[in-house]
């Protein structure tokens, strides 16, 4: 019961701003700074703003693909390191964690700096997504790590002895018992993603132009509250798809 | 498996499509400032000419000169300010304009044409221009403000908010100590360090992005800011003055260049002779109040617009201000030297 | 406290088996994309930390030290330490405030978990510009805040809680609470509700059961999380420089505005190598301690 109480206690914290910024996307203000009166026109305004629409669109694009590289990565490197012994594995254990503490300008401009000069990929879809993933699937990587320390050998080698194959246990046997953290980390990616910045200042191309990239500059004439708008309306859908899943789930 | 592989495969179809609509035969690929073209006037330059406009944005001049240095974007237009052009000009980076194709360049100022980043304006067309001032919430500040010696006094100790730029800082140190704001040298910045020493722990708030935000919910009470901001919060409330420091101040002016890599410079400079018609030129300013440099545009502005004194600086004021020139390899003393002074 | 904090490479009671062909070849695009868009552009990164710069700040070939002998003044370390500290005091509080709830959302009924999951992560699917702007509403001298304090008569003038270290952390673990949450959570969902009730039997108390059982058996989650919320914001500045004010510079900060308003990427480029250099270390020397332990 106390527990109950104290997670809602957090979630009222991480919803605190959330609330603010709904109430927001329907103030007559331009300036998101104080509270002027009640108005639709950003809604309005915000479906025949095709930048920010598309913008929008590519952003969510780029998170999926990211988010399913990266949780393939992550998930297989987890249980490969953690069922061999590699040479050098402890090394790959520590090079891991080097994308997260690497500041993002570094790994925006080095990555820039690689694909424009040593691998010739033009700047797009491409090296967005490959540099999104670089600093994404650590976080699958070490929340799968996770769940793994502590796991029962003796589950993969029943599977086994019933006569599967090393791939069906782990298709069967292990990915079931992983899928908590294998979606805990997929959330994590595609929320990194989304919001990323810096990196993909210096990885995007022209055509490739995500919603950070469009919204950053913004603050300078007021952050526009078609943002607002925009990020209610994607909160409220996330609730009714996040719901009809659930009682949906439910009758079955 | 399959089933991921068929849905990366997808997925990836997907991204190359999205890249391959933007194929028919005339393209136009700016790169520039966010919040500073209005999407309607790309629309309507896409309908007149039928060309096809892709915008990218940065948020600093340095964002784009790291991309541009790395040869990572094809761009057709950028958008530097003076002194950066003055650094692109002096690597010989940029494309020299056809002057016959920006017939509308006449309708520009002579003040912001010709000057020293540019002579002659061979490879750059004001856009913009601005400068930066103090503003002062008169409901709490009641001293007379003038300069920059009346903003940092010990009784404003935190209630200060400035540009979060190291550059402009210095520079309004080098103007309180009388130098001149380009002679940039370890001399003259043990010089102002004194000053700096003095200035920076009365500071509440370094913001370069929406400095309006702090002043606007009271957590300060004066700011040295961009001319736009000051405009912003002077057409929001009375209480707010904007003053021109008496020390003088930087003018910058944002202008449009094309780089040599360019593969559109045709539809570029049409772009930039659409740019500074009148009616089009009015329109960037109705919706950001910056320094329009374009005096045909000017008549057709309101005289609200025009007596805005954050966007429009009298004559005289003018006189005082200074553009920036480019210093080079100094620009990381500069960042250390407030970097140190804000950590200590 | 070191040791129980470092990730370890060697979980006890699993069976290590030499790689064969086919564990070399599905270990294979992590090995890739590890060697080509991790180790090769940290490769580059030194590289460019030994190198000089133009005037236009772009890489000229000379090698050359002295970005490094610039890099070890006192400024850069004490700048480092509070970058540091400030990490240090976010992961904490998350832990704190994030274990109970994701030990609630764990042992949940399980069909409400992935919804409750969902429900933490949501507000993460705005933008972090608006969301940041919405805090700084809240927090302000005439925010949503002070305006409920006052009126509550609590105080009778507005304070300034906005701009200042706590507005530094509180928005920090406000947005990396998520990253300490998720991971506990998988370790709680796994616990065998069993082993808890064995250890009441035997008459432990609550307190002992939680520290003899229930902790040590979700450390993994624990350690994970920490590393996810600590190591991600030593170099996060958008926070600091937002609603702190800027007037603490933090290491990532220092480095970007080498980056690009200074035009020194080597310099910014040492600065970073250092950080990488210090942090491998500091990982390193954390795991063998905990193997010795052991």
């Amino acid at each position: 019961m106390a527990l109950g109480l104290w997670t809602a206690g957090i979630l009222a914290f991480l919803y605190l701003p959330i609330a603010l910024l709904v109430v927001f996307s329907f103030n007559s203000s331009r300036l998101n700074i104080q509270w002027e009166g009640f108005s639709m026109q950003w809604y309005a305004a915000l479906f025949s703003n095709k930048v920010l629409i598309t913008a929008f669109q590519n952003s969510l694009l780029v998170a999926s693909v990211t988010t399913v590289l990266s949780t393939i990565l992550g998930t297989l490197g987890a249980w490969m390191l953690h069922r061999y012994r590699f040479p050098f594995q402890s090394a790959l254990g520590l090079l891991i964690f080097v994308p997260i503490v690497m500041p993002e300008v570094l790994m925006g401009v080095s990555l820039l700096v690689l694909f424009v000069q040593f691998l010739s990929i033009p700047l797009g879809f491409t090296t967005l997504v490959i540099a999104h993933t670089t600093f994404c699937f650590p976080f699958v990587l070490v929340g799968v790590q996770a769940r793994l320390q502590g796991l029962d050998p003796s589950l993969e080698e029943a599977a086994m002895d019933l006569g599967a194959t090393p791939f069906q246990a782990f298709w069967k046997v292990i990915l079931p018992f992983l899928m908590p953290a294998i979606v805990a980390g997929a959330m994590m990616s595609f929320t990194l993603s989304l919001d990323e910045y810096i990196v993909s200042v210096f990885t995007s191309g022209s055509q490739s132009q995500t919603l950070p990239l469009k919204v950053y500059g913004m603050a300078k004439v007021g952050l526009n509250p078609q943002l607002n708008a925009l990020s209610a309306i994607f909160i409220a859908a996330t609730f009714a798809f996040a719901m009809s899943a659930h009682f949906l789930g439910r009758k079955r | 498996m399959k089933k991921i592989n068929r849905l990366l495969l997808t997925l990836f179809a997907l991204g190359l499509a999205v890249s391959a609509t933007a194929a028919p035969t005339k393209h136009l690929n700016i790169y520039c400032w966010s919040e500073y073209i209005p999407q309607p006037i790309v629309d309507q330059f896409s309908k007149e000419t039928g060309v096809k406009v892709t915008v990218e944005n940065y948020a600093s001049n340095e964002e784009m000169l790291s991309k541009l240095a790395a040869g990572g974007g094809e761009y057709d237009i950028i958008q530097p300010s003076e002194y950066v052009i003055e650094a692109l000009v002096k690597e010989k980076v940029l494309h020299s304009l056809d002057r016959s194709k920006i017939p509308n360049l006449k309708n520009i100022d002579p003040q912001f044409l010709n000057q020293a980043f540019d002579p002659g304006n061979k490879f750059s067309v004001p856009f913009m221009a601005g400068t930066v001032g103090i503003i002062v919430n008169t409901d709490l500040i009641k001293d007379d403000i003038r300069g920059y010696a009346d903003v940092f006094k010990p009784e404003n100790k935190g209630k200060i908010v400035v540009l979060d730029d190291a550059r402009e800082i210095v520079t309004w140190a080098l103007l309180a100590n009388g130098l001149n704001i380009n002679q940039i040298t370890d001399k003259s910045l043990n010089k102002i360090k004194p000053t700096l020493e003095q200035w920076l722990p009365l500071v509440k708030v370094y913001d370069s992005d929406s400095p309006k935000t702090a002043l606007l919910n009271g957590d300060v009470a004066i700011g040295v800011v961009w001319g736009g901001e000051g405009a912003i919060l002077t057409n929001k409330n009375k209480k707010f003055r904007w003053v021109i420091p008496s020390e003088g101040t930087h003018l910058f002016i944002d202008s449009l260049a094309i780089p040599k890599t360019a593969k559109n410079v045709e539809n570029a400079e049409a772009f930039m002779n659409f740019i500074l018609r009148p009616e089009i030129s009015k329109q960037i300013s109705d919706e950001f109040p910056y320094l329009n440099p374009n005096l045909a545009a000017r008549e057709l502005m309101s005289k609200k617009q025009l007596e805005n004194p954050a966007s429009f600086p009298v004559e005289e004021e003018l006189k005082k201000m200074s553009l920036f020139k480019d210093i080079g390899t100094k620009g990381s003393d500069v960042e250390e030297l407030i970097t140190t002074l804000k950590a200590q | 406290m070191l040791g129980f904090l470092s990730p370890t490479s060697t979980p006890k009671g699993s069976t290590h088996r030499a790689p064969g062909l086919w564990a070399w070849i599905v270990l294979s695009p992590l090995l890739i994309w590890l060697l080509l868009f991790v180790v090769a552009p940290t490769l580059v990164l030194t590289a460019v930390s030994f190198a000089e710069r133009d005037s236009l700040g772009r890489i000229v070939w000379n090698f050359s030290v002295q970005n490094y002998a610039r890099a070890f003044d006192w400024v850069w370390v004490k700048i480092l330490l509070d970058s540091l500290y400030y990490a240090f005091l976010t992961t904490l509080i998350c832990l704190a405030l994030g274990y109970p709830a994701a030990f609630f959302i764990g042992k949940a009924p399980e069909r409400w978990r992935g919804f409750l999951l969902l429900l933490v992560m949501v507000p993460f699917l705005t933008s972090f510009l608006i969301r940041t702007y919405a805090w700084i509403n809240i927090l302000s001298k005439e925010g949503f805040l002070n305006s409920l304090l006052i009126s509550a008569g609590v105080f009778n003038e507005p304070v300034a809680v906005l701009y200042s270290p706590f507005a530094i952390v509180l928005g920090l673990v406000y947005n990396f609470l998520p990253f300490m949450i998720l991971p506990i959570y998988t370790s709680v969902e796994k616990l065998d509700n069993g082993l808890v009730e064995a250890a009441h039997d035997l008459g432990a108390g609550p307190l002992r059961a939680f520290s003899q059982v229930i902790l040590p058996l979700t450390r993994p989650g624990i350690v994970a999380g920490s590393m996810l919320v600590f190591v991600p914001s030593i170099a996060m500045f958008a926070i600091t420089t937002l609603m702190g004010g800027g007037t603490n510079p933090t290491i990532g900060e220092v480095i970007f505005k080498q980056f690009t308003a200074g035009r020194n990427q080597p310099f910014g480029a040492a600065l970073g190598t250092i950080l990488l250099f210090v942090f491998i270390l500091a990982l390193w020397l954390a795991r063998t301690q905990r193997e010795r332990e052991d």
